[in-house]
């Protein structure tokens, strides 16, 4: 039976599931080739293909197992995860066709289309102020901006004092909110006492949201990491304690720096 | 042996040179002449010389298509340019083991593709890769006007298309009847592929289609033989009366 060593080993290493699923008819698209070069045929004269061997073919590349792509749409209300009216968006082929071609939520990305979602978008941005309204991003900044609030904590020189270019700093330090200087308005500048304040920041022009801020005393960094960590212990020790007081422990394990020095 | 006056092998050349072929329209004759459809299953070089990838020297090369049936059902889907490959493959991918015989099918999906034109959702069996030239070309609409009769290969896209072009021909009354904004854009959107009605209604009919149109257009009812008659006795009594009385009435 194994006559050969080569036939011991390709009866070892055969795999019985898969070798019948090659056998069962490939359905997609292929792209193939022949085994056999055809010979050139003088220009203008037809090919002179062998009756068997040219009909040996190679399977070069199957499409169906390539890697999918995305496709490219452009929103036409706001979907969520997604974005807007008038993005552009790379969605799986599958949800962009079953899903938002065929509700109507997305437009393909022919150029007619661009052109009219960029004038929209145009208008949106430098139109009259009555027409402007606030996009899908720009909504969702301000509710987040509304919603947070600042803690500066003092440096070790002293010269130190609050200024636009400090917030600016800490804005997107701690809140990881970019704030261009002529978006900030800070009324009390410059602030050189501890103390609670607040500052403006305008999103898209349009909404001004005030955001409360405080500036507290200098705190060496190995000490905030050391009472970071004793915080996670304890609340590791408190969970098993009690659950009721869930928003009390994430909220200290969050924000431990800033908290001790408003207490002492 | 019967000696033929033509081989039969060219009789069928020979009808389109004859009788109701001749009076066809010129642009349906110019459809039926055959094209090569854009390669599908297989990678052309593109090019007459090349590098040899072995010897660096110049030598020339030809682009040999393969072969694909396309059989009946894909007149009635869309399939995209893709048919059957049949042919043999080596077993294991080695030139000296066995030859196998293959036929690679594309995989077939049923999909709901709703035209703009025509208002209406169609239930289609097509391959992925017509999906992606759906994408492509920026709607089902597009890829039926915009794709050449080779490449759509099924006598359902040619139908679709004929249908489309008639309705863009025939904007005033079949366009959206309801709805004059409506009909307003979608003419607009496929302005460019509009033409005459009576070339739309040649579009993509099969060879026996359009000869029975022709014949339907060039049919007159048969006239009885007695009216000709009646006719002509009717003429000769004329005469002879033109001809009479003038006589009588001089005596």
């Amino acid at each position: 039976m194994w006559s050969s060593g080569r036939r011991v080993l390709q009866d070892l290493l055969r795999q019985p599931a898969v070798r019948s699923l090659s056998l069962s008819p490939v359905q997609h698209t292929v792209i193939v080739e022949r085994w056999w070069q055809v010979p050139l045929s003088r220009v203008g004269s037809p090919p002179r293909l062998h009756p068997r061997r040219h009909k040996i073919f190679k399977l070069v590349e199957d499409t169906k197992h390539s890697s999918k792509e995305d496709m490219e749409l452009i929103l036409t209300q706001t979907v969520p995860r997604l974005g807007g009216r008038g993005d552009t968006v790379f969605v799986k082929k599958s949800i962009g066709r079953n899903k938002l071609l065929a509700q109507g939520l997305a437009v393909y990305p022919s150029p007619e289309n661009k052109h009219m979602f960029a004038e929209e978008l145009r208008i949106l941005r430098e139109g009259r102020p009555e027409d402007r309204i606030q996009t899908r991003t720009g909504q969702l900044t301000v509710n987040f901006l509304k919603s947070s609030k600042l803690e500066i904590n003092k440096t070790l020189s002293d010269e130190f004092q609050l200024t636009k270019e400090v917030v600016c700093r800490q804005l997107e330090r701690k809140l990881g909110v970019v704030a261009p200087l002529q978006a900030l308005n800070l009324p009390f500048e410059p602030i050189k006492e501890l103390g609670d304040y607040w500052c403006e920041v305008t999103v898209n022009g349009l909404e001004t949201v005030r955001i409360p801020m405080s500036l507290l005393p200098y705190e060496d960094p190995s000490t905030i990491r050391q009472q970071a960590d004793e915080a996670e212990a304890g609340e590791g020790s408190e969970s098993q304690a009690s659950t009721s007081a869930d928003a009390q422990t994430s909220h200290d394990s969050t924000a431990p720096p800033s908290e001790r020095p408003d207490k002492d | 042996m019967p000696l033929h006056k033509y081989p039969p092998k060219i009789w069928e050349a020979l009808k389109m040179k004859q009788g109701i072929y001749t009076r066809l329209p010129k642009h349906y004759l110019k459809s039926l002449e055959p094209k090569q459809p854009r390669p599908v299953h297989w990678r052309p070089l593109g090019v007459q010389y090349r590098a040899n990838p072995n010897t660096g020297l110049k030598e020339r090369v030809q682009d040999i298509p393969i072969p694909v049936y396309y059989p009946p059902e894909s007149q009635d889907g869309l399939w995209g340019g893709e048919g059957w490959v049949s042919g043999f493959r080596y077993s294991n991918n080695d030139k000296m083991s066995k030859r196998l015989k293959k036929i690679w099918k594309p995989q077939l999906f049923s999909r709901e593709l709703y035209s703009e034109i025509l208002d209406h959702k169609f239930t289609i069996s097509v391959t992925a890769r017509t999906l992606d030239l759906i994408d492509a070309a920026f709607g089902f609409d597009f890829y039926i006007l915009k794709t050449p009769k080779e490449d759509l290969n099924s006598k359902l896209g040619m139908d679709l298309k004929r249908a489309m072009l008639l309705r863009l021909a025939r904007r005033t009354t079949e366009l959206y009847p309801n709805d004059p904004a409506k009909r307003e854009s979608i003419y607009n959107k496929y302005k460019q592929f509009e033409i005459p009605e009576e070339e739309a209604e040649w579009v993509g009919l099969t060879l026996d289609e359009a000869v029975e149109k022709q014949r339907q257009l060039e049919y007159k009812e048969p006239e009885p033989l007695f009216k000709v008659c009646v006719e002509k006795l009717v003429k000769e009594l004329e005469m002879q009366k033109l001809l009479e009385p003038h006589v009588m009435e001089k005596k």
